[in-house]
């Protein structure tokens, strides 16, 4: 006789959750977002749309803003809040990207460098989900150098600029409302470098062509090359100073690390409970499988290694909600997490043995997107770089 | 419009359940959550009290060691306040004795309508709410998939084995509801965090005017003499259709003598 056994969603005891109403927001969604379950975004990704229904019920009950401003139609709470909403969706087999785009690296930027007319148009709807904005940065030839950025930003006579250039890997932008664009404002001084300025831009604007990538990620949202021909930006669509971009910028980047260690921490859970789960269930001689060491121990190692990741993320969001340098514990929440997730799916599915290769199980197609984290915000080299030169003081490589 | 909402906090059905030894009572001495049968209850409550223009919906909960995190999931889903009697006193009490604390309960607010679930998730006798109706002296409608509020009456669709019944009862009146009388929502996070501030008055045995003697074990009229596992059932026939499947399952329906 088969009994169900094992945690239904291992979080362990080491609380990260630091008060009631914390507890309640994660216990909140973790029930909303297992009501959708894994089998609802499968259905999703294979009918080639987006999760509407229930991107659209995390809004109303404003879990996509609960860390934006309260008087732009956020919750007022901090990336901690966030980070449970981002990881208990992906815990349910769900792991929402457009979140760690939008309202992880939009809505910060926006709070932190928008006017105040710009926070009024873009910020409720960003928290309730019924506006997106995805992020266009990353070039084919500038990859995460920021320095060889070559779209650029000139400016028209009458005011405003024109953008003329090429980003790759803009994800979600057939969804978004507007594009929040990187691009480069003026000419390089006598060392090369460029300076930068930020820009928000209708998806639907005259000049922008998206081509898809096709990628291995088994997603709702979509992978875009974009085109930028002679886009004219108005002059109300500069976001915060020109020639302050990158600084900018950087309002958006830790969060969206915390936020996708959030991603990565939950599919790594999502893992290890499908593991336990068919671990403790299947019984092929006398015993369940479970009771294997060889099959049991792995499941522990990941059980630590998701574990530690959490509180590390935990700590970075922290950090960033209380207004502290959030830089090093937020990549070191991302590596982290990238490789706990990876190696949680990888020994979930070995658990399973062959049927950790059907997509009945849902664990196989999960593995591009796991595995994305860890190349994805940043790569893990580039977050070892920056541990070496600022943690440690080594010499700089680049 | 001021409805009271009884709603129960138990221990996690999700997590392993166990008996305390000697009394057979389930081990609640962990952390408790809102029955989720208690959910349908509160959101009709906040619905009514919504399509009445005004009003206050009031939650009323026993539970031990002062256990509030069940209510505040239902005072983040809308309710305004809270009534909860803990008391060592009270360990061990049968469903009467716990309707005798409800009942005291309740009646310091004074409510126009009472909504219970038809039964608690841990407990299932189902009887708690009809005797707090009777302690009350209140009539009370049980098994309601449907409610509406109409002046100074009540009108239930009561679910039946055959059908439903349509029944109207004065107010004030218990009424008792089915999952799926209504869509219980999500608590927002702003519900959540309004939760934190809603006021909770924590009462006494003594503070309800009871006497030790007529609640908790002292006062129970039920004893659990002893526990049996449930029966493990058999695991079922697996028919391997080799061309003759559907003359077997005839067969095996007619062994059933059902054909």
């Amino acid at each position: 006789m088969l009994t169900t056994k094992g945690s239904p969603s291992p979080i362990s005891e080491l609380n990260v959750d630091d008060s009631p109403e914390r507890e309640a927001l994660r216990s909140t969604v973790s029930k909303l977002a297992r009501s959708y379950g894994r089998t609802y975004l499968k259905e999703v990704v294979k009918e080639q749309r987006q999760p509407t229904e229930l991107w659209s019920d995390l809004g109303k009950a404003g879990f996509l803003g609960v860390h934006l401003p309260e008087e732009y139609g956020g919750g007022g709470g901090g990336m901690a809040d966030l980070a449970i909403v981002i990881e208990e969706n992906a815990a349910a087999g769900i792991p929402l990207f457009m979140i760690v785009i939008s309202p992880s690296i939009a809505g910060p930027i926006l709070a932190a460098h928008g006017t105040d007319e710009q926070k009024a148009t873009w910020l409720p709807g960003i928290a309730s989900g019924e506006l997106k904005v995805a992020f266009s940065i990353t070039e084919p030839d500038a990859g995460l150098n920021t320095h060889n950025i070559t779209t650029t930003a000139t400016p028209r006579p009458g005011g405003g600029w024109t953008l003329n250039g090429q980003k790759y890997w803009t994800s979600g932008a057939d969804e978004a409302d507007a594009l929040l664009v990187v691009a480069r404002s003026d000419e390089p001084d006598d060392r090369g470098r460029t300076r930068l300025s930020l820009f928000l831009v209708p998806t639907d604007t005259p000049g922008i062509v998206m081509q898809e990538i096709d990628s291995a990620l088994t997603l709702p949202e979509k992978q875009f090359v974009i085109f930028y021909d002679n886009v004219e930006v108005l002059e109300h669509n500069i976001i915060g100073d020109e020639h302050e971009g990158l600084r900018q910028v950087f309002a958006g980047l830790n969060p969206e690390r915390i936020a996708a260690a959030a991603v990565a921490n939950g599919i790594g859970r999502y893992a290890i409970e499908a593991g336990t789960n068919y671990a403790a269930n299947r019984q092929v001689w006398k015993t369940p499988i479970g009771a294997h060491q060889g099959v049991a121990h792995p499941l522990a190692r990941s059980h630590i290694e998701v574990q530690s990741s959490r509180l590390l993320a935990a700590h970075a969001a922290q950090l960033f909600d209380a207004g502290h340098d959030a830089g090093e514990a937020s990549n070191m929440a991302k590596f982290c997490a990238g490789q706990a997730a990876t190696n949680a799916l990888d020994r979930a599915i070995q658990v399973h043995g062959g049927n950790g290769l059907s997509n009945e199980f849902g664990l196989s197609d999960l593995w591009f997107v796991a595995r994305m984290f860890r190349t994805a915000p940043v790569s893990e080299e580039m977050i070892l770089n920056h541990v070496a030169q600022h943690s440690l003081g080594l010499p700089k490589s680049y | 419009m001021n409805i009271v909402v009884c709603v129960k906090q138990i221990p996690d059905p999700a997590a392993p359940q166990s008996l305390e030894a000697g009394s057979h009572t389930l081990d609640r001495s962990g952390k408790l959550i809102l029955d989720d049968s208690d959910a349908y209850g509160v959101e009709m409550a906040l619905q009514l009290a919504e399509q009445a223009g005004g009003g206050e919906v009031t939650l009323v909960s026993m539970a031990p060691n002062g256990e509030t995190a069940g209510l505040r999931t239902a005072l983040a889903m809308g309710a305004a306040k809270a009534i909860l009697v803990s008391d060592d006193a009270l360990k061990g009490s049968d469903a009467l004795g716990t309707a005798k604390v409800l009942a005291a309960a309740i009646g310091r607010v004074g409510a126009d309508l009472i909504i219970a679930a038809t039964e608690s998730s841990d407990g299932y006798t189902g009887t708690t709410p009809v005797q707090v109706a009777e302690l009350l002296g209140l009539p009370s409608i049980t098994f309601a998939k449907s409610v509406a509020i109409d002046g100074g009456t009540v009108k239930v669709d009561r679910q039946t084995e055959a059908g439903y019944d349509e029944v109207t009862s004065p107010l004030p009146a218990v009424v008792t509801v089915t999952a799926g009388v209504v869509e219980p929502r999500y608590p927002s996070f702003k519900g959540i965090m309004a939760a934190k501030s809603k006021p909770i008055e924590t009462l006494s045995v003594a503070d309800l005017g009871l006497d030790g003697g007529q609640v908790g074990a002292a006062g129970g009229r039920q004893v659990i003499t002893s526990v049996d596992e449930a029966e493990a059932r058999n695991a079922g026939e697996i028919v391997v259709d080799e061309g003759d499947g559907a003359q077997r399952i005839v067969t095996f329906l007619e062994n059933l003598k059902v054909i």
